[in-house]
């Protein structure tokens, strides 16, 4: 495979070759990996749930653990700076959806206008959640001590609040760097006329699948840590 | 999948919006909800709780019929990626009470021996 042109009717071929489901073989393919995926966020909101049922009694509330707003002293705004997170996310995930819809259009300008705030949302988010995680480290929680119980502030609460909180977040978090990065690269390949040479804006489509499917989890990290 | 028609493409346009409307207006009577909810007595806790995770599943439910368009796929490819789900929601419900049975336990075991 030496020659460019060959490699780039191969790549054809494949994108048009239809999959089961009359599906492309590669958005299949995004679904599968999001359902290996969905499985391992699934495990740790099992154990989460088991987690937290069994320390039931200590258990800090949630609307008194988040209730700061970076910039605004004191902290009696519950929820306000997490709620601004998601609204970040769902805003993400409608730009992402207008970019493949501009997509199927085969509007290059429309694919690039919607991706461009996708990314810079994406970045906000990462941003938002940096200012919590240090703020929280700050307050003294780690994987391994929380400084939050059902009692309040300052009373030991139970280990596995900052030990799921970390990783939870942490692996939605690391979901999102790997969006925003997938989302820069077909920036620039959308850029550089690539989907237009190809005929089709398939992937612009996977890799809005990959970010929605970002947003949905976040819908249930939120259920579970902030909101119940 | 092939191009859409322009009058599609205006009817998904006005679907994605539609779509933002009821994502925003759900979360915020959620956080409303569970604000409310924290601070009520423990016993009378639950319906809002239960209200909240039914909220959650309305918006994943738009979330990937619109935003993923599931809703459009053919019938098998969308049971394909469904059924699993299923599996997950019994198991977070079944380890809840799991939860809730080794806290009986632990509390048991403490009044006999300390």
């Amino acid at each position: 495979m030496s020659s460019g042109s060959t490699n780039e009717y191969e790549v054809h071929e494949w994108e048009s070759l239809k999959g089961p489901f009359n599906a492309s073989y590669g958005k299949v393919m995004m679904w599968y990996f999001l359902i290996s995926d969905t499985f391992v966020f699934g495990a740790f909101l099992v154990a989460y749930a088991a987690a937290r049922t069994s320390n039931a009694e200590s258990w800090p509330m949630a609307s008194e653990v988040f209730s700061t707003v970076p910039g605004l002293s004191g902290n009696h705004y519950p929820l306000v700076f997490v709620s601004f997170m998601t609204f970040v996310l769902i805003i993400s995930s409608v730009t992402m959806v207008r970019a493949v819809q501009e997509g199927f259009m085969g509007n290059r300008n429309g694919v690039i206008k919607y991706l461009i705030p996708t990314i810079a949302m994406g970045l906000l988010f990462l941003g938002c959640q940096y200012l919590e995680w240090s703020h929280l480290i700050h307050e003294g929680m780690t994987m391994w001590y929380t400084p939050f119980s059902a009692l309040g502030h300052g009373h030991e609460g139970p280990q596995q609040f900052g030990m799921f909180f970390f990783t939870i977040t942490g692996f939605h978090g690391m979901h999102v760097v790997t969006g925003v990065l997938l989302n820069i690269w077909l920036l620039v390949e959308t850029a550089k006329g690539r989907f237009d040479k190809l005929g089709n804006y398939g992937m612009v489509e996977k890799v809005g699948l990959f970010w929605h499917f970002v947003d949905l989890v976040w819908v249930y990290v939120f259920l579970g840590y902030y909101l119940l | 999948m092939a191009h859409m028609t322009q009058q599609e493409y205006e009817q998904n346009k006005k679907d994605v919006y539609k779509t933002t409307g009821i994502l925003s207006v759900v979360t915020v009577v959620e956080v409303l909800g569970s604000i409310v909810y924290e601070n009520m007595v423990e016993d009378l806790r639950w319906p809002l709780m239960v209200f909240v995770t039914l909220a959650s599943v309305i918006k994943a439910y738009w979330i990937m019929n619109v935003f993923m368009h599931v809703g459009h796929e053919k019938k098998g490819f969308m049971f394909t990626i469904l059924f699993p789900f299923i599996f997950l929601v019994w198991a977070i419900i079944a380890f809840s009470f799991d939860g809730a049975a080794w806290l009986a336990m632990r509390n048991a075991i403490n009044g006999i021996f300390f």
